[in-house]
C-alpha cells in the first residue's frame, strides 16, 4: 500500500527514482563493490546529502547508503499521521535518564534525504556569538569555526533550498536576500505577531525551506498543513529533492535500503563499509568513509565498529563519542482564543521571534531561545494534551473540541553540553542483529531556569492579547545534536574543524553530531553549512595532496 | 500536481490568449476605419455619408476611452470578484466594487457605441461613482493594512488588502470621466479638458495609470520571486511606454512619435500575454486547473494584467487625438 | 453537549481534491478494520476494550471507532515508534503484562474482572495507574505510570485521532492534497472546512457542512 519503496530498493540498475515526476526515473552511475570509491558516506540528510552532493559536483566517486526508501512524494505521501510513519526511524532504541527523550516521529528520520523529508522546515542562521559561546558569552564551549565563513555558507545552503523569508530579517548581522519571499502568515503566526507587539519584542515571518512560488518542478506550497509528516507537492526543500537529485546528476551512486553496519578499518585506516541490503550483507572499500547518520546512529556505528585495534569504537580515543548529547528544550505556552485559529491550516511555524536568542540581558541563564508559532495535527495535539495534563476521558475530548480555536507559542531552547547525556550500546539487538542505542538524557538546572523563563515569558503574552486557558506544556524537546564534537584539542573533541577525525585520518563525521553546543534555533540550515565547508575543504585538501 | 500534459495545455492557452491580444491590438490601428463593405456605387457612398453623424476627432478620441476604461473595468470586475470571493464577502462593503465596476463596463460599452459629442447624463455620473469608489476603496485597504500586526509591513503588502486594485477602479471611472469632458468640446477648437490641452493631459493621465499598474505587478512579482524571465515584462515594458506618453505630454508642439505608438501596442500586448501567462501560472501549481478552487484563488492573478492593454489603449486614444488635433 | 460542527463529515470529501490515493487507500484500510482481536486472547481483548471505552467515552448514537482493535493491529504489526521508555519491555510486552496486571488489579480490589465493574470503578483504577499507585506484586516491576503515559493513553489516543469520525467532531480538515487550504486569516474558513455552530447559528453550519466537498 504505496510503500513498495520500502520493500525493494530503487536506486540501482543504472537508474535511480526521480522525486519530482510521477512514476520519473533517471540514470544514475553504479559503482562496483570492489572497486575503492573515494567517498562512502553513511547517512543520506541534512549531513551526508549535501556532502555527497559537494563531492559529487568536485569530481568524486560517491557512493552514499541510507538504511531508509527512496520516495516520490507526489505519488506515495498521504495526508495521514499514521500512515507516514514509514518515513521515521522507527527501530527501538531505549531511553532513560530524568527526562527521557522522545525519539521516532519527533526527530528522527530514515529515508534518502533523512529527517528532512518529514522536518518542519525552519532555516535558521545560528546567532554568531553561539559559535564563540564560551569566550564570548561564558559558558558551553567554543567551535572551531568562524562565524562569518559560516555566514558565506549559510547563504549558499539558502540559495540552493532557495527559503522563502522576510525581506528584512530583525536580528544579526546583515545578510543576503532570501531567493524566495516570505509566505503569507496564517491566524496562528499572526497570533504570535500580536502577542509580540503586545509585549513590544521584535517578530518575524519564519524563514522556511518550502517554495512560496514555483521552483523548477517543485509546485508553491498549498498550505496543506502536513509538512512534519512529509510534503506531498514538494514544495518543501527537503534533501530528497534538492542536494540529491544533483548529487545523482552529478555522478553520485545513492543506495537505498541500505543500513550500515559496521565500519572495517585495517593499520589505522578505514578501508570500506559493511552493508545489508536486499537480504544480504555487503562489503563497498572506499579511500574516505563519512559517518552523517545523526546524533544517535553516528555514535552508535562508531561503537559498533569497535574492533581490535579500536576497542572503544573508532575515532574515541578521547572517550567523547556518543558523549555531549543536546536535544533543543521545546516547550510551549497554550491557550484558547474566541477567533477560529484553525492551526493546522499552513506550515506550522509561520512566524518567529528570536528576542531571547539575541537578548542576553534580563536573564538568569546561559543561552538563549527563539519562539514560533505551531499547528500540531490531531494525533500530535491529543498526545501533547494527555502527556503534559494527563488529561484522558471526557476531560480529553472536551478539550480536544477546542482544537480548531487553540493557538500556541514553542521554544528551539539551548540546553547547555552536559557529558552524561550520552548515546550508549544496549544488549538489545535490532533487526540486523545489532545493538541498538541507549539514550541518556537529563536537563540540568540551567536548563530548567530557561525553560522557565520562556514559558513565563510566553504565557504573559499570550495573556495579553486576550487568550483564555493558558496552560503550559513544560516536557517536550526536539532536534539532537553531540556525540561527536568538533574542536581543536583532540583530548576533548572527536573531529576536528573540518569534520575529519582525529584518531583515523580517512574517516569523517558530517552531521549533526558534530554540534559542540547547540545554539538556540533549529539546526539544520547549520548541519547543511558545515557540510558545505567540509566539501569545500575537502577538495582543497585534495588539491594539496593532503587528503 | 501539474503533469506535462496540464503544462502543455497551459502553455498552449497561454499563447492563444496572446494570439488573441495580438489580433485585438492590431484592430486598434488609429488609421484603419470601421470595417464595411466598400460601396458598391456613388449612390450609396452618399447615403452613407449622409447618415453617418459627423464624428468630433474629441469623440473619436472619448469613445476609444470607454474602450479603455471598459476594459480596466472588466478586469478590476473579474479581479475583485475572485479576490473578495476569497475574503469570503466577510463585509458587506466588499460587493460595491463588483456593482460599481460592473456598471462602469456596462457605461464604457454604451459610451463606445455613442458617436454624440455630448455628455451623457448617466455615464458621467457612473464614471464620477467608480473613481470615487476607487478612492473610497483605496483608503479602506489601507486602513486594512494598517490595522494588521507589522502595519505597513512586506507582508501585509504581498497579502494583505491589495492597494492597486480599488486604484484601477478609481483610474477606469477618472477615464471614462475624461471621455465625457472630452465629448463636451466643441468642433473645430483645439480640445481642453479642465483648462489643459486634452491630448497631451490625457497622454499624462494615461502614463501616470501605467507606472502605477507597473508598481503594483512590480510588488506583486517580487513577492513571487521572480522566478521567470518573463514576470519582468509588466515592470519594464509599460514604465517605458509611460515615460514615452510623458515625453509626449511635456513636448508640445512636436507631434508625437511612431515609437511611442509601437511602444504603446507592446505594452497591449504584454496585457493580454500576461493573462495568458497567469492562466499557464495556475497550471503549475498543485492540483493544477482540476484544482481551480484552489489555484484560481493561490495562483496569478488572471483577470489583472489586461489593466495594461486598458492603458496602452487610452495612451493610443490620446495620440489619436494628437493626431487630429496637434494642437490639443 | 451540542454538536460543535453540525453535520460536518470530513469523509464527504473522500473523492475530492483534498484527498488523493495514497490517503484514500491508508484510510480504506483504517476503516475495514474489524472489531475483533488478532493480537491479544480474549482476556486481554475484553479489558482492552473496557479500557478504551473508558479513555475515549464515545458519543451514543452515532458509530463508534474500533479504538480496541486499531490497537490491537498496531501490535499484530508490531509497528513501533523508534524509541521506548527503558523501564518498559518492548510494545507488544508492555501490553500483555499491563493489561494482565490490571485485570488483577480489579479481581483483587473487586474481586470481579475489569471490563464488568462499573464505570467509577474502571475510572479509579485507571486513575491509580496513572498515578502510578498500582505498583505491586501484580505488576512485577512494570512502572504502572509510565505504562500509563508512554503505552496505553499513547497508544489508545493515537488511534482514536487517526479516525475520520474523530477529525470530523473536531472540526478538523482532515487530509489536504492535492487541494489544501487557501484562507489564512482568523474567522476564515474554506468552503471545503468545517463550519462552526454559533448560538443561533446551527442551522448555517448544517447547511454550509452539508456543502462540504
Ligand atoms: C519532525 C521534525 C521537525 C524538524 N523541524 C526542523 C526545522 O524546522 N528546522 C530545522 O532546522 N531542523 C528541523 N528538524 C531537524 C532536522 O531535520 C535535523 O536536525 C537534520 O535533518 C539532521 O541532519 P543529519 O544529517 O544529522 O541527520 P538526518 O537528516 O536525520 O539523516 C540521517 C540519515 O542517516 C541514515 N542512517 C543513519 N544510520 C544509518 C546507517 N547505519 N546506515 C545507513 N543509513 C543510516 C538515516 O536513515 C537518515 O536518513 C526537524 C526534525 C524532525 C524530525
Ligand atoms: S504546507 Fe506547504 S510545505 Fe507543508 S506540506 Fe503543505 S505544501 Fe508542503
Amino acid at each position: 500500500m504505496f510503500d513498495e519503496a520500502l520493500r525493494k530498493p530503487r536506486g540501482k540498475g543504472g537508474r535511480a527514482p526521480d522525486p519530482m515526476r510521477v512514476g520519473g526515473w533517471v540514470p544514475m552511475r553504479e559503482y562496483p563493490g570492489d572497486e575503492e570509491v573515494d567517498f562512502a558516506i553513511v547517512g543520506t540528510g541534512a549531513g551526508g546529502g549535501t556532502l555527497a552532493c559537494k563531492l559529487a559536483e568536485a569530481g568524486f566517486s560517491v557512493v552514499a547508503f541510507d538504511a531508509g526508501a527512496w520516495w516520490r512524494p507526489l505519488e506515495e505521501f498521504a495526508s495521514d499521521e499514521t500512515h507516514q510513519g514509514k518515513l521515521y526511524w522507527t527501530d527501538e532504541r531505549l531511553c532513560d535518564g530524568a527526562n527521557p527523550l522522545k525519539l521516532g516521529a519527533n526527530n528522527s528520520g530514515r529515508a534518502i534525504g533523512g529527517s528532512t523529508v518529514h522536518f518542519a522546515m525552519v532555516s535558521l542562521r545560528m546567532r554568531p556569538e553561539r559559535l564563540n559561546s564560551r569566550s564570548k558569552l561564558g559558558y558551553g564551549a567554543d567551535w572551531p569555526l568562524d562565524w562569518r565563513e559560516m555566514w558565506n555558507y549559510y547563504t549558499e545552503v539558502e540559495r540552493a533550498l532557495a527559503i522563502a523569508g522576510p525581506v528584512n530579517y530583525p536580528w544579526g548581522p546583515p545578510r543576503p536576500r532570501y531567493p524566495y519571499r516570505a509566505h503569507e502568515i496564517n491566524a496562528a503566526g499572526l497570533v504570535l505577531a500580536r502577542s509580540c507587539e503586545a509585549m513590544g519584542i521584535d517578530w518575524s515571518e519564519t524563514p522556511l525551506a518550502t517554495v512560496s512560488a514555483p521552483r523548477g518542478r517543485s509546485h508553491p506550497c498549498v498550505y496543506r498543513g502536513f509538512c512534519v509528516t512529509g510534503c506531498s507537492t514538494n514544495a518543501k526543500q527537503s534533501v530528497l529533492i534538492t542536494w540529491i537529485p544533483r548529487a545523482v546528476k552529478a555522478g553520485a551512486e545513492i543506495r537505498d535500503l541500505a543500513m550500515v553496519g559496521r565500519i572495517e578499518t585495517n593499520a589505522g585506516r578505514a578501508t570500506g563499509v559493511h552493508y545489508y541490503r536486499e537480504g544480504q550483507w555487503r562489503f563497498q572499500r572506499a579511500r574516505n568513509v563519512v559517518v552523517a547518520g545523526y546524533a544517535i546512529e553516528t555514535p552508535r556505528l562508531l561503537l559498533n565498529s569497535a574492533n581490535a585495534q579500536f576497542p572503544d569504537g573508532l575515532a574515541n580515543r578521547s572517550g567523547l563519542v556518543g558523549k555531549y548529547l543536546m536535544a533543543q528544550t521545546n516547550q510551549a505556552a497554550w491557550g484558547v482564543m474566541e477567533d477560529e485559529i484553525r492551526w493546522y491550516k499552513g506550515p506550522p511555524s509561520l512566524a518567529i521571534t528570536e528576542h531571547w536568542n539575541y537578548t542576553d540581558t534580563g536573564k538568569d541563564f546561559f543561552g538563549g531561545y527563539a519562539y514560533m508559532s505551531q499547528g500540531p495535527l490531531p494525533q500530535a495535539w491529543a498526545s501533547t494534551l494527555s502527556g503534559n495534563r494527563g488529561l484522558w476521558g471526557e476531560a480529553l475530548m472536551r478539550e480536544m473540541e477546542k482544537y480548531n480555536h487553540q493557538a500556541g507559542l514553542k521554544i528551539v531552547g539551548e540546553v547547555l553540553p552536559q557529558e552524561a547525556n550520552r548515546v550508549t550500546l544496549a544488549d538489545e539487538k535490532d533487526q540486523y542483529g545489532l545493538p541498538i542505542a541507549r539514550v541518556t538524557y537529563s536537563l540540568c538546572d540551567n536548563d530548567q531556569a530557561l525553560v522557565k523563563h520562556a514559558l513565563d515569558f510566553m504565557s504573559k503574552s499570550l495573556d495579553a492579547i486576550g487568550a483564555t486557558d493558558i496552560w503550559t506544556e513544560d516536557d517536550d524537546t526536539c532536534h539532537l545534536a553531540g556525540t561527536a564534537r568538533m574542536g581543536d584539542d583532540p583530548t576533548t573533541s572527536v573531529v576536528n574543524a573540518d569534520c575529519r577525525s582525529w584518531d583515523i585520518p580517512n574517516l569523517w563525521i558530517c552531521d549533526g553530531s558534530v554540534f559542540p553546543t547547540v545554539g538556540a534555533v533549529n539546526p539544520s540550515l547549520t548541519i547543511q553549512a558545515i557540510a558545505c565547508r567540509t566539501g569545500d575543504r575537502i577538495k582543497e585538501l585534495a588539491s594539496q595532496g593532503t587528503l | 500536481m501539474a503533469t506535462d500534459r496540464e503544462i502543455l495545455n497551459g502553455a498552449l492557452g497561454a499563447l492563444a490568449i496572446g494570439a488573441a491580444g495580438a489580433l485585438l491590438c492590431g484592430r486598434t490601428k488609429p488609421t484603419r476605419r470601421k470595417r464595411q463593405p466598400p460601396p458598391r456605387s456613388a449612390m450609396e457612398r452618399a447615403r452613407r455619408e449622409a447618415e453617418r453623424p459627423p464624428q468630433a476627432p474629441t469623440v473619436k478620441a472619448a469613445r476609444r476611452l470607454n474602450r479603455a476604461a471598459g476594459l480596466i473595468a472588466l478586469s478590476t470586475l473579474l479581479d475583485s470578484a475572485v479576490e473578495h470571493y476569497r475574503g469570503s464577502f466577510h463585509n458587506k462593503a466588499m460587493y460595491t466594487p463588483l456593482v460599481v465596476s460592473a456598471l462602469t463596463l456596462y457605461v464604457s460599452y454604451h459610451g463606445t457605441g455613442d458617436r454624440r459629442p455630448a455628455v451623457h447624463r448617466f455615464r458621467d455620473f457612473t464614471y464620477l461613482v467608480s473613481a470615487a469608489t476607487g478612492f473610497v476603496g483605496t483608503a479602506f485597504h489601507i486602513f486594512n493594512i494598517r490595522k494588521r500586526p507589522g502595519g505597513f509591513s512586506w507582508q501585509n503588502l504581498f497579502y494583505g488588502s491589495p492597494l492597486g486594485a480599488p486604484a484601477s477602479i478609481a483610474l477606469a471611472g477618472l477615464l471614462g470621466f475624461y471621455s465625457e469632458r472630452l465629448r463636451d468640446n466643441e468642433l473645430k477648437r483645439s480640445p481642453k479638458v479642465f483648462g489643459l490641452r486634452a491630448g497631451r493631459a490625457l497622454a499624462a493621465l494615461a502614463g501616470i495609470g501605467m507606472v502605477a499598474t507597473s508598481a503594483e505587478a512590480a510588488l506583486l512579482h517580487f513577492r513571487g520571486a521572480y522566478h521567470d524571465p518573463f514576470m519582468y515584462a509588466p515592470v519594464v515594458v509599460p514604465p517605458i511606454a509611460a515615460a514615452l506618453l510623458g515625453d509626449t505630454a511635456l513636448s508640445h508642439p512636436r507631434p508625437p512619435r511612431r515609437l511611442t505608438r509601437w511602444w504603446l501596442r507592446l505594452t497591449a500586448l504584454v496585457g493580454f500575454a500576461g493573462a495568458g501567462f497567469h492562466i499557464f501560472g495556475v497550471s503549475r501549481n498543485m492540483g493544477g486547473w482540476r484544482n481551480w478552487r484552489q489555484n484560481v484563488l493561490n495562483g496569478p492573478p488572471i483577470p489583472a494584467p489586461p489593466s495594461f492593454t486598458g492603458l496602452a489603449l487610452a495612451g493610443l486614444a490620446a495620440l489619436g487625438l494628437l493626431d487630429d488635433h496637434p494642437d490639443s | 453537549m451540542p454538536e460543535r460542527y453540525p453535520g460536518y463529515d470530513v469523509l464527504a470529501k473522500r473523492d475530492g481534491l483534498s484527498w488523493n490515493e495514497p490517503t484514500r487507500s491508508a484510510i480504506a484500510a483504517r476503516l475495514a478494520i474489524a472489531d475483533e482481536p488478532r493480537f491479544f486472547d480474549i482476556e486481554a481483548w475484553q479489558t482492552l476494550k473496557a479500557v478504551c471505552d473508558r479513555m475515549v467515552p464515545q458519543p451514543a448514537g452515532r458509530a463508534q471507532v474500533p479504538i480496541a482493535a486499531m490497537v490491537d493491529r498496531k501490535l499484530a504489526d508490531d509497528a513501533r515508534d523508534g524509541f521506548r521508555p527503558a523501564s518498559l519491555p518492548p510494545q507488544r510486552e508492555a501490553w500483555r503484562r499491563g493489561l494482565a496486571a490490571l485485570d488483577a488489579t480489579a479481581r483483587a480490589q473487586h474481586e470481579a474482572r475489569f471490563h464488568t465493574l462499573a464505570a467509577a470503578d474502571q475510572d479509579r483504577l485507571l486513575k491509580a495507574m496513572q498515578q502510578g499507585k498500582l505498583d505491586g506484586p501484580d505488576w512485577n516491576d512494570l512502572p504502572a505510570a509510565t505504562f500509563f503515559g508512554a503505552r496505553l493513553a499513547s497508544d489508545i489516543l493515537s488511534a482514536y485521532y487517526s479516525h475520520p469520525l474523530a477529525w470530523s467532531e473536531m472540526g478538523f480538515g482532515g487530509p489536504a492534497s492535492p487541494r489544501g487550504y487557501v484562507r489564512m486569516g482568523a474567522n476564515r474558513r474554506d468552503p471545503w472546512e468545517a463550519a462552526e455552530a454559533k448560538p443561533g447559528s446551527e442551522a448555517e453550519a448544517r447547511r454550509e457542512n452539508d456543502r462540504v466537498r
